[in-house]
């Protein structure tokens, strides 16, 4: 069973059970077989770069270690942005209820990159909420599941046919280009002389 | 950055870059002295001492433990604790041997988990930026009904790389704009394929958006594989497919022919680390 998350809107509590819906679910899902000649099946492997050792599944993790190469322990450290300001952990959205204050515009949606999708099911009366939904309106929300250091933007929206559904996006960094902001273009910084003009052939 | 052959409504083409969009990491870690910290992958245990090969070398599950009293086979002092860097992806056969040459299959499944197809592997070649652009398909869908009918994935921002291809995409953008709409934009003679980005890479359907303010412009191409709808079928319990490479249901096989696993990344590092090697990055610190 699902955890339960709660949306509030217009002071009434509405509580779902987001269900994650993805392509395998939908389409089915093709998996990559390999065989040795002998028709044996092979599994991948990590090798290192001796060229000798080879490292299976969970045979590798992930260590932090200080500017001197000491170990450290992530409780010991502080994560900050990327302006050095420390960042507050956000709560689990299935802490708390969520409140749909916010609405978001189908350009501002179609500004995030969709992670996940989930159909969102609920065994109480939620067509307040989904009335709202089947009207066009997005709304918008911090999301985290598990609760973190940062929180994605969660979506509620109806589908084609009415149904509502919860989209999982991060923003995306799209702007507008003007004509001096081509992508490739670099200006070198030549030194001007009085004899730019000229033609010289000694260089030739 | 990529590059893309895209043509006009005017069937007028130019090759022009894409840009990623993603958001960059926005977290940092720092030790108690206010300085970063990294982050290393590190060596902790090789197939020659796994939970295999020590039951192998006992002789029986219930003669490890026995062998883990009298001495530490399962550790290599030498080796573990050491970082890894430019590591390389290999396929190894069931006796923990590199395998050179290696036939690949795909075992399509539908979505209830039953075996549609089995057949050779065939590796997606990529089809964004060759000889033959993208053409105009011209096929608008309202925003207001796109938006609602798949999941985009994933996008990227196409940029001009010189004033004349400025002109182009502003005036691609232009046009879109006026529309309020996303063009589908696909590959091959109809615009109807899947685009592929990089070879092996997902195949996605494209939808071209234009946005002008002023003289500047964005023209986005937003990414799909999936629709925004609800799974018709159950999921069922996965069938099995026999490990030796035979199948238990009549389904299509065709047999390829063998070969060689290093182009993919899939051969001994020392043979051509360039071509084989993945690096990996510094691991990011896990969002929400």
């Amino acid at each position: 069973m699902a955890r339960a998350l709660v949306f509030q809107l217009d002071g009434r509590e509405h509580s779902v059970s987001p269900e994650k819906i993805d392509r395998t679910k939908l389409y089915g899902a093709i998996d990559v077989e390999a065989l040795d000649s002998k028709n044996r099946k092979c599994q991948l492997a990590t090798l290192a770069d001796d060229g000798r050792t080879i490292v299976g599944a969970g045979g590798s993790s992930f260590a932090t270690l200080s500017p001197d190469g000491l170990w450290m322990e992530k409780t010991e450290l502080k994560a900050v942005d990327t302006e050095g300001k420390h960042i507050m952990p956000v709560a689990s959205s299935y802490s708390a209820p969520i409140p749909l204050t916010k609405k978001a515009t189908i350009d501002e949606y179609l500004a995030h990159n969709i992670k996940g999708v989930y159909v969102v099911r609920s065994e109480g009366d939620v067509s307040a909420l989904v009335d709202e939904l089947k009207k066009g309106v997005i709304y918008s929300f911090p999301y985290s599941f598990r609760g973190g250091l940062e929180a994605d933007v969660g979506f509620l929206l109806a589908g084609q046919d009415g149904t509502a559904f919860m989209a999982i996006g991060q923003p995306t960094r799209i702007h507008f280009v003007g004509l001096e902001q081509a992508s490739v273009l670099t200006e070198e910084e030549t030194e001007t002389t009085a004899d730019d003009d000229s033609v010289d052939f000694d260089m030739m | 950055m990529g590059s893309i052959n895209i043509a006009n409504s005017k069937n007028r083409d130019a090759i022009v870059n894409t840009k990623s969009v993603h958001s960059p990491l926005r977290v940092r870690w720092l030790d108690e002295k206010g300085r970063q910290v990294q982050s290393v992958r590190l060596l902790r245990c090789t197939i020659d001492r796994d939970a295999d090969a020590l039951i192998k070398l006992a002789g029986s599950l219930d003669k490890v433990s026995e062998l883990l009293l009298k001495g530490d086979p399962e550790v290599d002092v030498e080796s573990y604790g050491r970082t890894l860097s430019d590591t390389s992806r290999v396929y190894i056969d069931p006796d923990k041997k590199i395998v050179h040459k290696i036939l690949e299959f795909e075992n399509v499944r539908n979505a209830d988990g039953s075996l549609r197809e089995r057949r050779p592997r065939v590796v997606p070649v990529p089809n964004t930026a060759t000889e033959t652009p993208l053409k105009w398909s011209g096929k608008l869908i309202k925003k207001s009904e796109v938006f609602n009918r798949f999941v985009f994935a994933n996008k990227m921002q196409v940029v001009h790389v010189n004033g004349l291809t400025y002109d182009f995409l502003y005036n691609m953008a232009k046009e879109l704009h006026e529309q309020q709409s996303l063009m589908l934009l696909g590959s091959g003679p109809k615009s109807n394929q899947p685009l592929i980005f990089q070879r092996g890479g997902t195949p996605y359907r494209g939808f071209l958006e234009g946005r002008i303010e002023g003289d500047k412009y964005c023209l986005i191409l937003h990414l799909s594989n999936m629709e925004l709808k609800v799974p018709e079928v159950q999921v069922a319990p996965a069938a099995t497919v026999p490990a030796e490479g035979g199948t238990s249901e009549p389904v299509k096989t065709v047999e390829p022919a063998p070969k060689a696993a290093a182009p993919e990344a899939k051969s001994e590092a020392p043979a051509a680390p360039e071509a084989s090697s993945t690096k990996k990055k510094t691991p990011r610190a896990k969002k929400s």
